[in-house]
């Protein structure tokens, strides 16, 4: 019934799971490189200090200030790291669309390249999407890589919705700049687009491209969801 | 010794850099290539500590374009990913490579090699 669906898993989802999983131990030893370099200068400081030198006290201040925000920090990524780890949890499901993106954005904003995105849901999903919700991520992620390369980190992404009726929903990725999506879609995307039902588009300007991803795939309905 | 530490984690190349000092060691800081570039115009340095993986400019391109700028200036490389795609690894194998969360003393004694050779 969803055997492509399946077969997109087996072959990329281990990619897709490691990649993640890189960027965020990246994440993750950048935020103890800081808590280790404050704990190294409170550490050089108390030496001094023991040898009679006046230490500031905006200085001690200024560390556990920095050690609570980078603790502050981490508990944030392994939240996300949580929310990515649950997401393999139910093969098909009816999704968040809005929270899978909002992940998406967390995720990749890991990435040495990643720009600002700014959003805008004034229009919402009308419902939640039954879909594979582990390659819909995927799908998104990928989206949003792209769009991050071709605009450049001078660059920002806008991204709002779009509802023409109420059989899908479009999500709109806006770009700073004419032509950044003109080699969109990739192989990649197309390929884990069709997959999910998903369509692709760009404006004749390749300043936006958007992404249709539909409320029901019917490959994805079980007896229970026909009902 | 004069050097430039350049990493967009801003809180830590500002901690490193101080820590630095009360070693002597006097530390410019740059939060991107282009900051850094900027401030190898102005400035004379001994030693560039640089991080592999950055928005816009990255460690590897950043090398090259302060290496025109300044070609006695040695480097060395930092990074938090635990590994290196090969391109990266060839292109860094000649070069002092540390890895985050940095030990100060194995850092200390690398630039005071740095500036025992000059």
């Amino acid at each position: 019934m969803h055997n492509d669906a399946n077969d997109l898993l087996n072959k990329e989802g281990l990619k897709f799971f490691g990649k993640v999983n890189a960027s965020i131990s990246h994440e993750l030893k950048n935020i103890l490189a800081i808590i280790s370099e404050t704990a190294g200068l409170l550490s050089d400081l108390t030496e001094l200090a023991r040898h009679g030198k006046q230490i500031e006290l905006s200085m001690l201040e200024n560390c556990s200030s920095n050690i609570a925000e980078e603790i502050q920090r981490g508990f944030r990524t392994i939240k996300q790291m949580n929310r990515f780890a649950h997401s393999v949890d139910d093969f098909i499901k009816e999704t968040d669309l809005l929270e899978t993106l909002d992940l998406a954005i967390q995720l990749t904003g890991y990435l040495s390249f990643a720009i600002t995105v700014q959003t805008d849901f004034q229009t919402k999903p009308e419902k939640p999407v039954l879909t594979c919700p582990f390659l819909l991520q995927n799908l998104l992620y990928q989206v949003l890589c792209f769009t991050y390369a071709a605009v450049g980190h001078n660059g920002h992404i806008h991204i709002r919705c779009s509802s023409q009726d109420n059989t899908g929903i479009y999500l709109v990725f806006s770009s700073t700049f004419e032509q950044a999506f003109s080699s969109f879609p990739t192989q990649g995307i197309q390929h884990t687009a069709d997959v999910l039902g998903a369509k692709l588009n760009t404006d004749s300007k390749f300043a936006e491209l958007d992404v249709w991803i539909p409320y029901t795939n019917p490959k994805f309905m079980t007896k229970e969801h026909k009902r | 010794m004069h050097i430039i530490l350049v990493d967009d984690e801003q809180k830590f190349v500002t901690m490193l850099a101080k820590r630095l000092a009360l070693r002597g060691i006097h530390a410019d800081i740059a939060f991107s290539g282009d900051e850094a570039i900027q401030k190898a115009e102005k400035n004379t340095y001994d030693a560039a500590v640089l991080d592999l993986k950055m928005p816009g400019i990255s460690g590897i391109q950043l090398k090259d374009r302060l290496h025109d700028m300044q070609p006695d200036l040695a480097f060395i490389f930092v990074t938090g990913h635990g590994g290196m795609d090969t391109p990266e690894k060839e292109l860094v194998q000649k070069e002092i490579f540390l890895s985050k969360p940095l030990n100060i003393d194995i850092l200390t004694d690398k630039l005071n090699e740095i500036a025992g050779k000059g």
